[in-house]
């Protein structure tokens, strides 16, 4: 039921994005359709979606099967990714109010890449100062890595639940030439396969949500972390809980909990929470901010190019869960606009 | 997998002491040669924990490492194109990587180590 429910609202705020922005064609050139999908299509996919779903109701109170959940549904749905989009996985950073075509969004994912080591102050200008052994925790296809490694000349090792995107990352750093400084494998951030202080950037982009224990995260993050070394951390949350409240209100745990069955994310937690986190772990100079006014453009672009002829061929090719999760997009747009879902960024550092 | 990676990576089993150097069992082991870049390998040089560098490369089947370095060798064309060999030109494509304490083995497919931990292990 939350499924049909959660595809009327999708289709509603789809149509209503489609008729307030003009229809931009998807970044590759392909001969484009340029009307949207008949409504009557798009009822079809959510229908056969929610048919299966009954069948296979999916359970994330087990880290076991979250996991698996998580690495199957990166398997799947990465190549359609990275054919639309490219080898970043994480959100753009915009101007606020600025309007962007969809050819904007690499140079965006850059900057956020660019912003964020401006944020955690990473020395940018002195070379001697530069990271020489970076972590990508969570790394997706090693868009980070490949970034942090090229800029800093340093080594990179990514982590991920994915076997299909460990193989997929690896074979763009070959294609980079990069291969002798980056490399990935499959392993658990929350049990990380490397001696303690290995590295100087202890770098997590956009995986932060998906970790079912917040504690061990942060803990194997500070633990992997070298004397001096700079943690990033830039994930979602939800709002700061209030001086009074005990937990977020009960439509607004209604409202996550749509999006963790679509995306495999477990509980959230705020960055409040973080901040805590990292704080009783002594960590240093700990800094925050809630950058989701710079993110706004970018969950509607996502949905555009899904609704393009190619992301829509890509997506029926691609399989259940990769549907269900763009079924779930509008509902970070609201998620945002209702100042429940906070796009944030967590840095600090760990003492000499 | 090259031996730049297995030299920063162990074995995080729940209750194991030591986990590094994680053993290697080499089922297939493939050459890709490799432009060295002498820069390069006088930066890994610092970071590579040596002991543990010279057996892994043993058990990849390259045994002309010196047992014993000093970044004097780093001036010796010799020294730094065998370094360079053993570090990034073997790749252990079909394999597994054995936890040095609890024997438990981290299988290595198409050249990606699988380092997830089972449930009891954690």
């Amino acid at each position: 039921m939350a499924l049909l429910a959660t595809s009327t609202i999708a289709f509603k705020t789809i149509n209503t994005q489609i008729r307030s922005r003009s229809f931009l064609p998807a970044q590759r050139h392909l001969p484009l359709s340029s009307s949207p999908p008949s409504s009557s299509f798009f009822r079809t996919v959510s229908v056969k979606a929610m048919e299966l779903e009954q069948k296979n109701p999916m359970v994330i109170d087990e880290n076991g099967v979250l996991k698996k959940g998580i690495a199957e549904f990166y398997d799947e749905s990465s190549a359609i990714w990275e054919d639309i989009w490219g080898d970043h996985m994480h959100h753009g950073f915009y101007p606020p109010d600025s309007t962007v075509s969809l050819s904007d969004h690499r140079a965006a994912q850059i900057r956020m890449i660019e912003q964020a080591l401006r944020f955690a102050s990473i020395p940018l200008g002195d070379e001697r100062k530069w990271p020489k052994k970076i972590v990508d925790v969570g790394c997706g296809i090693g868009g980070s890595s490949r970034y942090l490694s090229e800029k800093f000349g340093a080594t990179a090792i990514g982590i991920t639940l994915s076997p299909v995107q460990a193989q997929r990352a690896n074979a763009l750093a070959a294609a980079q030439d990069l291969a002798n400084k980056v490399s990935f494998q499959v392993a658990d951030a929350l049990d990380q396969p490397f001696p303690d202080g290995q590295f100087d950037l202890v770098w997590s982009m956009e995986s932060g949500e998906h970790m079912p224990d917040k504690a061990k995260f942060v803990s194997e993050l500070a633990r992997v972390a070298a004397p001096g070394a700079t943690i990033i951390i830039v994930t979602w949350c939800h709002r700061d809980l209030g001086p009074d409240e005990e937990s977020l209100k009960p439509w607004e745990e209604k409202h996550l909990k749509k999006i963790c069955d679509a995306f495999y994310l477990p509980a959230w937690c705020s960055t409040a929470d973080y901040v805590r986190l990292l704080e009783s772990l002594s960590l240093q100079d700990i800094k925050s901010e809630d950058w989701s006014p710079y993110v706004a453009p970018f969950w509607p672009a996502v949905i555009r190019s899904a609704l393009s002829w190619k992301g829509l061929t890509s997506l029926l090719r691609s399989g259940l869960k990769t549907i269900k999760g763009a079924l779930a997009m509008p509902l970070m747009i609201e998620g945002f606009k209702k100042d429940l879902i906070k796009f944030a960024i967590i840095t600090c550092r760990k003492p000499e | 997998m090259r031996l730049l990676t297995h030299n920063m990576l162990s074995s995080n089993i729940k209750g194991v002491e030591k986990g590094f150097p994680l053993r290697i069992e080499a089922e297939k082991v493939v050459e890709k040669p490799v432009e060295m870049n002498a820069d390069f390998l006088r930066k890994m040089f610092e970071k590579v924990e040596w002991k543990a560098f010279v057996e892994a490369s043993r058990s990849m089947g390259y045994a002309q490492l010196p047992e014993e370095v000093d970044s004097g060798m780093l001036e010796s064309d010799e020294f730094l194109s065998r370094f360079h060999h053993a570090l990034l030109e073997l790749h252990l494509e079909e394999g597994a990587l054995v936890c040095p304490e609890t024997g438990r083995r981290f299988p290595v497919n198409k050249g990606i180590p699988n380092m997830l931990l089972h449930e009891d292990e954690v």
